[in-house]
């Protein structure tokens, strides 16, 4: 079963203190992890796959210094995985499409990892206040799209497109910053 | 190879611990050893100024300190950042600008407190041929530090980290090489000083990738 990014950073911080039992649960959970987001993206044989889940479990215990406590686990786990993949692919002198750290976080099912990221607000403060509004309504508050709607006074179709336009200016906000 | 089972089983002997500010002490310890190869160098071979207590009561050695120390501190920051596999910020770099801002200031000061004829004189020193060279030089053992640093660090931007690694490694050289310069003015110090920096960064941005990977 998948674990949670607060159990995943729980465990990783018992084995940053030293914790064996918290380091072997972390890379135990790790494993299938990593293996399914290898499998989906290398059309290679098994083996790859495998060889790739021990290196990247080997990066993740040697280079246990570069992660910051202070930030969530799951991204820094794949921004190490996506390293390791692209060493990879250029190893074997292969490409495939590589999506950045904040989409694979969404693939992987670790959106909570993306707000912690970022200081939401900060950012949220930079859109118009319509574009924010729907984005807090629908991403932070956990309302559905109707229900924005209703709240803010404006169309569902408008909530959606201040959402996509919104998160869209932010992304490219990130990745100038 | 073995299987992931047994491999996770001989990771999780011993852990041992990783204390909160380890990459930051990590950095700071191998530019530090690799300042103390660079210092020996700079005595043995090269030789501290025979000025130098003298020196140190003047203007322009402080000039030269606070340029190049400042610079040292604003690239290790950057060198910490991107040794995290999500590089931090770099915004907070452009204060860099103030220390070369204030230097090129003292240098148009002193230009313009100089006759024509001994601005040349002023711009290349006697030492302008060697100096970017000699920080260059300078700049390799505190690199290697680095590359050690990098060892049980994470940076995935490699010729962006190999870059601010080799630019730190050229900003603290020029510290040191500052105890064994004679040159005294600020146009020279902005004009050559930034010269070997820059060629350090050059080289890092060059060897970083093929040296830093992991």
């Amino acid at each position: 079963m998948a674990q949670s990014e607060a159990q995943l950073k729980i465990w990783m911080l018992g084995g940053l203190e030293g914790d064996d039992d918290a380091h072997a649960a972390l890379l135990r959970a790790l494993a299938p992890l990593l293996h399914s987001f290898y499998r989906r993206r290398l059309q290679g044989s098994e083996q790859d796959v495998e060889d790739l889940v021990q290196e990247t479990l080997i990066s993740v215990h040697t280079r246990r210094a570069s992660y910051d406590r202070k930030r969530p686990f799951t991204a820094w786990l794949y921004a190490v995985a996506r390293y390791r993949m692209i060493d990879h692919l250029r190893r074997r002198r292969l490409s495939v499409p590589i999506e950045d750290v904040d989409d694979i976080l969404v693939s992987e099912g670790f959106e909570e990892a993306l707000g912690a990221r970022l200081d939401v607000e900060s950012l949220l403060n930079t859109l118009s206040p319509k574009q924010a509004r729907a984005i807090r309504d629908t991403h932070i508050d956990g309302m559905s799209v109707a229900e924005a709607a209703v709240g803010a006074g404006i169309g569902e179709s408008d909530v959606k497109v201040s959402v996509h336009r919104g998160l869209k200016a932010i992304a490219s906000r990130i990745r100038g910053a | 190879m073995m299987n992931t089972q047994q491999l996770i089983a001989s990771l999780s002997k011993n852990v041992p611990r990783v204390a909160p500010h380890a990459l930051a002490r990590r950095i700071g310890f191998g530019i530090a050893a690799g300042c103390l190869v660079t210092a020996v160098l700079v005595t043995a071979v090269l030789g501290v100024r025979l000025d130098l207590r003298v020196a140190m009561q003047g203007f322009s050695f402080w000039m030269k300190w606070t340029y190049s120390i400042s610079l040292g501190v604003g690239t290790a920051y950057a060198v910490a950042q991107l040794a995290r596999p999500i590089p931090g910020s770099l915004r907070g770099l452009w204060l860099l600008a103030i220390p070369m801002l204030v230097v090129a200031g003292v240098g148009i000061h002193e230009l313009a407190s100089t006759p024509r004829g001994g601005w040349l004189a002023l711009w290349f020193g006697r030492s302008w041929m060697i100096c970017p060279w000699l920080v260059l030089t300078l700049a390799a053992p505190i690199f290697v530090g680095l590359l050690w640093s990098f060892r049980k660090l994470a940076p995935t931007r490699l010729r962006l980290a190999g870059a601010a690694a080799g630019l730190a490694a050229g900003a603290w050289a020029a510290t040191i090489y500052c105890l064994h310069c004679p040159e005294t003015s600020a146009i020279f110090v902005i004009t050559w000083y930034s010269l070997g920096m820059l060629l350090a960064a050059g080289a890092g941005a060059v060897i970083g990738p093929r040296l830093m990977r992991w």
